[in-house]
């Protein structure tokens, strides 16, 4: 391997450790490539950048060959400017780098599958992800993320007692719904038949998809449990690159699945997390998995068909369509087992084309929407994704992927398209048909936010009122602030019991004022619950050591709203009820 | 015939094929140091989808037009491809006929062939020297081995068409660079991109091995639109 005295510590050790990455397959990607040209318009970057070949699937690939090519390949070493070989020298050189290999790919997939040489662009990229990381080369939302996920075991930073809290209180839910105590969710059951494995994005942003797997579970007769740690079945280490922390999450997940000796291990919906888990986790961590594993649709097709669950498409309407996530659909090939379900579920499902193996991505893979550095560029290139779902004509976007419903909500709120992003889960649990159901009174729902006073704060006055109206709907009283000063004013003057803040709003932004509550003895236990449109400045607040008590994206639906400010005032209330009763 | 175009379709030809074997066996073997990495996991997708079904699929893939949308929506493209590699492999097979079976070009019929066959491909060469010229994202991904290696099938096809007739009537200069060109070309092959037919079977190999056991290969169902 040729070296210069010049060349900085991190790009010696780029090119020293990819020798330990290649293998036969990356090898064979790398030399095969005749710069055809047939993958360019694969690709949605492309196809959104019409006037910039940077973003050209093999211009991008070749900024990986070059180094490759100059140190591990002869043609490369001996007419180096002949075949475009060129070695890495600086730190700048890994940051053009980085800009490439993060910034302008979401390694969907879709270049390999249309190269007909069968060149793994994707897979490769990858690796140069994984050699960049290993230097400490990335963004930092990549090294956050995979921070969280080495020190506490999921990629969100949940810890155990929110997560226990959580599904305590949507198994309190479902028991009080259902008038049966076996409505449950199970924490660490031995021998289940179903170990059931989430995304945290679930515990912290979506929880009505694990009440809404919970009711399929109970309504199936399931023996099922949720392990109380080592449950994240989300893996940054595939959009890193990083083989040790694949290898490790996969590891804690499949021990834990042993130590409780489940009999299969379900994935819920996520693209990412269902082929790390079920594919790559295995290879990653050299392992030979024991026990069968499933992705959450496989098992909730499987009820249906056994006559296990029983289920009525009439109860969802509303016209559909299904976006394939690229990990499901073009690395594990899972793309008709959602249509059928969806078919079972739904009266209206309309494709979208595109479809299967050939759908465009989300924009939000790879890592993508940790990354708001390159938030604008994966905007601009969801123009295809958005034209895609327009012309479906439907009002719901379903997905199996956490990872898609932030992506497709981005785009869908940033290209104005109105539509809702949901997941199989709920669709399911919405058209069960269990007829024990118990009726629970609707006054006792609709005002279960009597006597709490919560002060809404954002600067658009259409949002504070579809919010209000809500809350008041529910029995809550609640106040205005449109601006950050006058928010601050308010809380100081109300005392409220809860305060919805948007981040983005004039005079003080949202992110100073929730720093002026937590630093005032007076207002420190308001619990906050962030709401903006901005998900890309959601790191600014969370970066702090007080984190608010809930979050949420716009556009909001009022379901969400509720469970979540439901949530976070049970939550603020058991917190309460603990810490007098330490002081008593 | 000249001793020089005797040596050139005899000797040097021999010569420069086998130095083409040594460096391909060379290249082959510097391929396989690489471990092949393998895919521990169960099977996904669909049960009639295998490794060896993936694997079967993804060589001929290039051989269906319809199965990739890059082919599919590029007809024209796949077209030129068609037929570019029908020249390579017409004009190989002239630098055998002429020194080892020359009677069979007597035939008008299979001359014609031959000349028709490696003069399409000669108008493909040309356009796709354009198009690697004119097209801003073929500039961007090009090297000057992209330029030099069309380039040079290009002209090898010329001389190629010019040869199909076997006749020294005026001159054997034709025949001659034909030759040289050929002999240049089995030596240039294994350090150019021209050499991607080596690594064919294995990109699609490994690729279709990996999506047949994950259930993606053979691709089903995928469509571009309703219709």
């Amino acid at each position: 391997m040729s070296s210069i005295n010049t060349r900085s510590h991190k790009a010696q050790k780029v090119i020293e450790r990819m020798g330990k990455k290649l293998n036969r397959q990356i090898v064979g990607s790398l030399v095969a490539c005749v710069h055809c040209g047939m993958c360019t318009n694969a690709c949605h970057y492309v196809l959104a950048n019409p006037d910039d070949p940077t973003y050209a699937p093999a211009y991008k690939a070749d900024q990986i060959r070059k180094f490759f090519k100059k140190h591990y390949d002869w043609t490369g070493r001996v007419l180096p400017w002949w075949v475009k070989a060129k070695s890495l020298y600086t730190d700048e050189d890994l940051e053009e780098l980085k800009d490439t290999v993060f910034g302008k790919c979401t390694n969907c997939r879709r270049c390999s599958i249309n190269c007909p040489m069968g060149v793994d662009y994707a897979t490769f990229n990858r690796m140069a992800r994984g050699l960049l990381v290993s230097v400490g080369v990335m963004p930092e939302g990549v090294a956050v993320v995979s921070k969280d996920q080495w020190e506490i075991g999921n990629q969100m930073g949940v810890l155990k007692e929110d997560y226990v809290d959580t599904l305590e209180w949507l198994a309190e839910e479902l028991q009080e719904e259902w008038g049966d105590p076996n409505a449950t969710i199970p924490i660490d059951r031995t021998n289940a038949d179903v170990v059931y494995s989430i995304n945290p994005r679930e515990v912290k942003y979506d929880p009505r998809t694990i009440s809404d797997a919970a009711l399929i579970f109970y309504a199936a007769g399931e023996n099922w449990t949720m392990p109380s740690e080592c449950w994240d079945m989300t893996n940054f280490g595939l959009f890193s690159g990083d083989d040790d922390l694949g290898g490790a999450v996969a590891r804690r997940l499949y021990e834990k699945v042993e130590e409780l000796s489940g009999k299969t291990l379900v994935i819920s919906e996520c693209g990412h997390g269902y082929r790390s888990t079920r594919c790559e986790g295995p290879n990653w961590g050299k392992l030979d998995v024991k026990f069968p594993m499933e992705s959450s649709v496989i098992t909730m097709l499987r009820y249906i068909r056994e006559g296990r669950i029983k289920v009525d498409k009439s109860k969802n309407t509303t016209p559909v369509t299904f976006h394939d996530s690229c990990n499901n659909a073009r690395s594990c090939g899972l793309f008709e087992e959602p249509r059928e379900l969806l078919n079972l579920v739904c009266s209206d499902f309309r494709e979208m084309y595109p479809n299967r193996t050939e759908n465009y991505c989300c924009t939000g893979g790879g890592g993508a929407m940790s990354m708001s550095e390159y938030t604008p560029r994966r905007l601009k290139s969801a123009k295809i994704k958005a034209d895609q779902l327009k012309a479906t004509g439907a009002e719901i976007v379903v997905t199996s992927c956490h990872n898609c419903v932030d992506g497709l909500t981005d785009l869908i709120r940033h290209y104005k398209l109105g539509m809702q992003v949901t997941q199989l889960v709920n669709l399911v649990a919405n058209a069960l048909v269990i007829e024990k159901k118990v009726m629970v009174p609707v006054e006792e729902i609709t005002a279960d936010l009597a006597g709490y006073r919560i002060l809404v704060a954002d600067d658009e006055p259409d949002f504070v009122t579809f919010v209000a109206t809500i809350l008041e709907d529910n029995g809550a009283a609640v106040m205005r602030a449109y601006d950050g000063d006058e928010a601050i004013k308010m809380a100081r003057h109300e005392k409220p019991d809860l305060m919805t803040l948007d981040i983005t709003m004039p005079g003080k932004s949202g992110i100073e004022v929730f720093e002026m509550l937590k630093k005032d003895d007076d207002l420190k236990s308001i619990p906050v619950c962030v709401i903006t449109g901005k998900p890309e400045l959601r790191k600014l607040i969370y970066d702090r050591p007080t984190t608010p008590d809930g979050y949420m994206d716009k556009p909001i639906t009022e379901e969400n709203l509720l469970i979540n400010i439901r949530k976070i005032l049970k939550v603020h209330h058991h917190q309460e009820t603990v810490e007098s009763k330490k002081q008593i | 015939m000249s001793p020089l175009l005797h040596f050139s379709e005899h000797t040097l030809q021999e010569a420069a094929l086998a130095f083409m074997a040594l460096a391909y066996i060379t290249r082959l073997t510097w391929l396989f140091h690489f471990k092949a990495g393998s895919d521990r996991q169960a099977p996904t997708g669909a049960a009639d989808t295998t490794p060896r079904r993936g694997i079967l699929y993804s060589w001929f893939n290039i051989a269906m037009p319809w199965a990739m949308e890059s082919t599919r929506t590029k007809m024209f493209m796949y077209i030129q491809f068609i037929i570019f590699h029908l020249g390579v492999t017409a004009a190989i097979g002239l630098s055998f006929i002429i020194p080892y079976a020359p009677r069979l070009l007597d035939s008008r019929v299979a001359a014609v062939i031959l000349m028709a066959i490696i003069g399409a491909a000669l108008l493909v060469g040309l356009m796709r020297i354009i198009r690697r010229i004119s097209d801003k994202y073929m500039r961007a991904i090009s090297s000057p081995d992209d330029y030099f290696s069309l380039l040079l099938l290009t002209v090898w096809f010329a001389f190629a068409f010019l040869s199909v007739p076997n006749s020294t009537a005026w001159g054997e200069w034709h025949l001659l660079t034909y030759f040289f060109l050929t002999a240049f070309f089995l030596v240039y092959v294994p350090f150019s991109k021209i050499s991607h037919y080596l690594y064919y079977p294995f990109t699609r190999y490994y690729l279709g091995k990996t999506l047949g056991h994950r259930g993606v290969y053979p691709m089903k169902h995928a469509r571009q639109s309703g219709e």
